[in-house]
């Protein structure tokens, strides 16, 4: 075997090693990187020039001017309002009590905000921890089977990811897009794949939906054949009934910015980075609302002209021409533009009222800190692994990936099956992020080469990953919610009650897997 | 405006930086000798700490003015049909900005993801090695790797005062382009400042981390 091609193996075994020692992912995959191009470029095996491009690719089109990826800061800011605001809390309380008094009425409400919550930071641990703490005890409280509620729990945490709009897919749709135009390249004369965030948010959407439907039926399965293992909840005297208010407002307001928000991209009415910023505008409005007492008279007030801002906006703009672009103004146009104008200010000033409601309540700078926390983060992996696969690429390992995989007997099945244990073991260690950036840029193109849909592709990864990231001992959900569960609850029954639902994420890829229209249909309609 | 100028200016930085290097060895010394070294030692976290708590100000000032400038482009295009090669430079400036800034903010709370699976069994110790051991033979030769690689292009950047490709674009790549070499710094800093802690704490001159929680407190040597 050639020199670099043993050191390529190496440099990707040495990094799983030092992963394992709990260094920082991002600095791991890219310290271990540089290492084996200084021990390259000192054997001769490693082109220099190659590292020396690496501050280019950092400023450059993938990292930091990458027009898509800038959706991820802006959701990020959505889903951490969201929770600090206590908004995804109210929706998991409302639902829970409208449905708990039916038999499984609690795993029904988990389920059904675990995919609502998708919106939020997308990532797995950040998800389960929520629900762990505020869902769990209540189920516990109410006799529920520790493993029906623990698997629950789990299995909608990690909806988050598969379920748009979520901020996976678009590192997805970036890492799968970047994989299609390298393949359609390499094949030439005329092949192209165009791969957008909106198409993979499209192809996720019936997948998504199923798995929820699955997850529902199994809870309404439990609840008619073993009805001790979901009772109803048991009301208490004292707690007031739910009003109108409090239901359109705590349940109504989020689900009407999360379909807005997707909608608008679905329908391509925008794209998903202005539809990001809207749905973060919309977070601060409805947290500050939410937050708003009788302290805060004025801002509130400002919040409502803010939010009723937007519908005369959009009533204008579809009335009358305000392009100002145009050549002959008419009057009626033009005072709509100043009345347009007008509103978006408010709107703007109800943004900042509701920012000013949260600094009031000491939620707007923890929010803020922990957003750019995560999307430091996030992009910190895309640095440091994107240096890796530039160590990697240099080596020739990428060639190393493409023989391998053309080589699996079974053809172009062998090869898909064979990338997604890889990654389905992967998952036991590393975050959905680290493989996006890793892992799927080595093993896409060939599989696309070989004739396989990129979306439904990334579809089936996003599946597979969910699945790895709930299956005993290693899975990434069941270890958050380990950390974050009582102790009465033994690992043993957080284990066997994830079973079930590794079932059905099985169940739901073979679907995928056998009928590609699950995910490829929804994103031919919408191109 | 003379070459020259911005040539010098860079060998200053680059003599400012090996002027500063000895400062790198602080946290060995700490561990070598903690009694002498464990003032300046807390003295020289601290301060970077504070550097940090700037960057992080600054960080959270850019994620607030991506969402008004994108919601300005969102508000222009949709309702004036209006768009503005500059105002969308500003969003991805302060995209860029926003994590190339808060890097060492997330370094300085624990906030990049770990491998969790072994990392309980390796005990306060074993931890605090791993740190160090990460710390020079990852984070280090990585922000040096990119300062060294992006000198040339960058005195090239700021020599031409370099703005954007499109005419109505802003006049400001090269500053861009510096945040490069200033997250390479503030990661180096705040490397340092971890090592210190890392060192400070395996001589017992600090209280232990409590793993399971995010943040740790950075109030000391104020």
């Amino acid at each position: 075997m050639e020199l670099e091609i043993i050191l390529a193996v190496l440099m990707f075994v040495t990094a799983i090693g030092a992963l394992l020692s709990g260094y920082p992912v991002a600095l791991t995959l890219g310290g271990v990187a540089l290492l084996y191009a200084l021990i390259g470029i000192g054997l001769g095996v490693f082109p220099e020039p190659m590292l020396l491009s690496l501050p280019s690719r950092i400023q450059g089109g993938s990292i930091m001017q990458n027009e898509t990826l800038i959706a991820v800061p802006l959701f990020i800011i959505m889903g951490v309002i969201l929770e600090r605001s206590r908004v995804a809390e109210d929706l998991l309380h409302i639902a829970s009590r409208l449905l708990g008094k039916v038999r499984g009425g609690l795993g029904y409400a988990v389920v059904l905000v675990g995919a609502l919550l998708a919106a939020s930071t997308g990532i797995v641990g950040a998800t389960v921890i929520t629900m762990t703490l505020i869902a769990l005890p209540t189920m516990l409280k109410q006799k529920y089977d520790p493993r029906l509620a623990t698997g629950t729990i789990a299995a909608s945490g990690t909806l988050g990811q598969i379920i748009p709009p979520s901020i996976v897919l678009i590192l997805l749709a970036d890492a799968v897009s970047n994989a299609a135009s390298q393949a359609a390249s390499q094949m030439g004369s005329g092949a192209s794949f165009v791969v957008s965030v909106g198409d993979l948010f499209a192809g996720a959407l019936i997948p998504g939906v199923m798995l929820v439907g699955l997850y529902l039926a199994y809870i309404a399965f439990t609840a008619i054949f073993r009805p001790s293992a979901c009772p109803p909840v048991e009301e208490d005297d004292d707690t007031a009934p739910l009003t109108t208010m409090e239901i359109v407002f705590g349940l109504g307001a989020p689900l009407f910015l999360i379909i807005a928000v997707l909608g608008a991209i679905l329908t391509g009415i925008a794209p998903p980075t202005q539809a990001a910023s809207i749905g973060a505008a919309g977070a601060i409005l409805l947290a500050g609302l939410r937050l708003s007492d009788e302290r805060h008279k004025t801002l509130r007030l400002s919040i409502f002209a803010g939010l009723a801002s937007i519908f005369v906006i959009i009533l204008l703009r579809n009335s009358l021409d305000l392009r100002m672009g145009v050549e002959h103004i008419t009057t009626v146009n033009l005072i709509g533009m100043i009345i347009t104008l007008i509103a978006a200010l408010a709107f703007l000033g109800g943004i900042v009222s509701g920012m000013l409601v949260l600094h009031a309540n000491d939620q707007l700078m923890p929010a803020l800190k922990s957003a750019v926390e995560i999307t430091s983060m996030v992009f910190l992996i895309l640095i440091g692994a994107s240096l890796f696969s530039l160590v990697f690429r240099g080596f020739g390992g990428d060639d190393l990936v493409h023989e391998l995989l053309s080589a699996t007997p079974g053809g172009k099945w062998g090869a898909l099956i064979i990338a997604m244990l890889v990654m389905f073991v992967l998952g036991f260690f590393l975050d959905f992020i680290e493989i996006v950036f890793v892992v799927v840029p080595l093993v896409t193109p060939t599989l696309i080469i070989a004739g396989f849909d990129p979306v439904w592709l990334g579809i089936l990864m996003a599946l597979n990953l969910q699945t790895s990231f709930l299956t005993p001992p290693f899975g990434f959900a069941l270890f958050y919610l380990r950390g974050s569960a009582p102790p009465e609850v033994r690992t043993l029954d957080i284990w066997q009650g994830a079973l079930p639902y590794i079932g059905l994420q099985i169940l739901m890829i073979a679907l995928v897997a056998s009928i590609p229209a699950l995910a490829t249909w929804l994103p031919a309609l919408t191109r | 405006m003379d070459p020259n100028f911005f040539i010098s200016i860079g060998h200053v930085l680059t003599m400012i930086g090996i002027v500063i290097l000895p400062v790198f060895l602080l946290p060995l010394l700490v561990l070598v000798l903690p009694r002498p070294f464990e003032k300046p030692g807390k003295i020289v976290s601290g301060a970077i700490d504070r550097v940090t708590d700037i960057a992080a100000a600054v960080s959270i000032g850019t994620a607030i003015c991506l969402l008004g400038f994108q919601l300005a482009v969102v508000i222009a295009a949709y309702a004036f049909g209006l768009s503005w090669t500059w105002l969308s430079e500003l969003v991805i400036y302060s995209f860029a900005a926003t994590f190339m800034i808060g890097a060492c903010v997330a370094l300085r709370d624990n906030a990049h993801v770990r491998v969790d699976i072994l990392r309980p069994r390796f005990g306060e110790d074993g931890r605090n090695w791993i740190e160090l051991a990460g710390i020079y033979l990852l984070l280090f030769p990585i922000c040096i790797r990119i300062l060294q690689t992006g000198e040339q292009g960058l005195a090239r950047s700021w020599l031409l005062f370099e703005g954007s490709r499109e005419s109505d674009g802003l006049p400001f790549l090269y500053l861009f382009k510096t945040l490069v070499p200033l997250f390479a710094v503030l990661m180096l800093s705040q490397g340092l400042s971890e090592a210190l802690k890392a060192a400070l704490r395996l001589t017992g001159r600090m209280p232990p981390t409590d793993t399971t929680v995010g943040s740790e407190e950075t109030s000391y040597g104020a």
